[in-house]
């Protein structure tokens, strides 16, 4: 075993990190030990193996998928977020960024957030979410949605839809169970303590229409 | 520390990308996970040796990032700053599968699809004799460092990949400047061992 020293020197040596007299009078140790110069050198030409061999970058598999997968958790992480704030606010409060000033100015594409979550009303079950339809108003707004089961969570995806600032609080509402109500061509949808929340009809031009209740 | 990619003149800057991303541009954090995302996953690789778990862990520190960015400052660059959330997220998955017992560390290698050394040698100035050998010791150096102990394993990709200075590995693990060195000594020793058959025929 090498003295602490000598080890930490050849360290130094091999990375180049002596100044010229450290360098010199090394080189001289080396001359006088051929034992450890042979050393020294295996050792230096393993440093130069090493760094020609483990590239500082490399390519990600599905490098696409990663992006996506990091969008799709950071989206539900705002969810989660807004879940959190929403506990023990009433409807009507949950509701207040419907007359929030820029709802107006992002486009009628913000209306399909509401017309996406409709639960599977047979079971009532959130775990088993159902995406019954999308409706974009705006046709250059593309909806995509991702359901986790696990996080008992749907995320909705608008591309294209204009910038919101980010200092806008967002938050969306929790659907348990929907009714259809085929004579009325109406879908009314209740939260967990069964008041009904929101109803979806047509207008008389036959376009989504979404009525807040309670 | 590692400096950030280069960057075209016409290209958004870090800076900016940071600042959006900060406001909750969720595209502008895109762009800095696609300008990072090699690099990140080649340090985690690296570390981890698991294609699979490398990955994941990748896209953890990204999600850490996202999560800490309100508290990002601009004192350092974003890529050091990254750089260090992977490089903690990597090392505490690396304890917790030591202190879990799961054995030797090398158990669960995987190759990486590309071949070892692939990326990092010259393409077409070989003849195909001497590429199959580069790819060869590409490969057996992938399998000694697999090998590692974590906290050996740990210095070697901090100084041999990412080129760090013993102080900056010091400071990052964190430890003594004569453990950095220490360590990397016998990183360095026990990487000769397994490779002895190379270094000494060729020496």
């Amino acid at each position: 075993m090498k003295h602490p020293s000598e080890e930490h020197n050849l360290i130094r040596w091999i990375d180049g990190e002596m100044n010229e007299t450290e360098r010199t009078a090394f080189e001289e140790h080396l001359k006088q030990d051929p034992a450890l110069a042979t050393e020294a050198r295996q050792m230096r030409a393993l440093s130069t193996s090493l760094r020609a061999h483990l590239p500082a970058e490399m390519p990600v598999p599905h490098a696409d998928f990663f992006n996506t997968q990091i969008e799709v958790r950071i989206s539900q992480m705002a969810l989660d977020d807004a879940r959190a704030k929403q506990t023990g606010t009433n409807w009507g409060a949950a509701l207040q960024w419907l007359r929030q000033p820029w709802f107006a100015l992002a486009g009628t594409a913000a209306l399909a957030v509401l017309g996406f979550f409709l639960l599977n009303p047979a079971t009532g079950d959130a775990s088993e979410s159902l995406i019954l339809s999308s409706y974009t108003p705006n046709t250059n707004v593309q909806a995509r949605t991702y359901h986790d089961n696990d996080a008992e969570a749907t995320v909705l995806m608008l591309d294209g839809l204009d910038a919101v600032p980010a200092e806008r609080k967002v938050s969306g509402i929790s659907i348990q169970r929907s009714e259809v109500e085929p004579e009325l061509a109406s879908t009314t949808m209740y939260d967990n303590h069964g008041t009904a929340v929101l109803m979806i009809s047509r207008d008389a031009f036959g376009n989504p229409m979404i009525t807040p209740r309670g | 520390m590692p400096a950030s990619a280069s960057t075209d003149p016409g290209e958004v800057s870090d800076l900016d990308l940071v600042k959006r991303s900060q406001a909750g541009d969720t595209r502008a954090f895109d762009v800095l996970v696609t300008r990072y995302r090699g690099r990140i996953y080649a340090m985690t690789y690296h570390l981890i040796q698991n294609e699979t778990e490398a990955w994941d862990l990748a896209q953890e520190a990204f999600i850490k990032a996202w999560r800490a960015l309100p508290s990002f400052k601009h004192d350092a660059g974003f890529y050091t700053w990254l750089y260090r959330i992977a490089h903690n997220v990597s090392y505490d998955w690396l304890r917790k599968k030591k202190i879990q017992g799961d054995g030797e560390f090398d158990d669960e290698r995987t190759e990486h699809r590309v071949a070892a050394g692939a990326e990092a040698t010259p393409k077409g100035d070989l003849a195909p004799d001497a590429a199959m050998r580069n790819a060869e010791l590409g490969q057996r150096i992938q399998e000694a460092i697999a090998k590692l102990s974590p906290e050996h394993r740990q210095v070697i990709v901090l100084r041999e990949v990412e080129g760090l200075a013993y102080e900056e590995i010091a400071a990052l693990i964190p430890c003594s400047l004569g453990t950095v060195m220490s360590r990397l000594f016998y990183a360095r020793k026990k990487l000769q061992e397994q490779l002895h058959d190379v270094y000494e025929t060729s020496i």
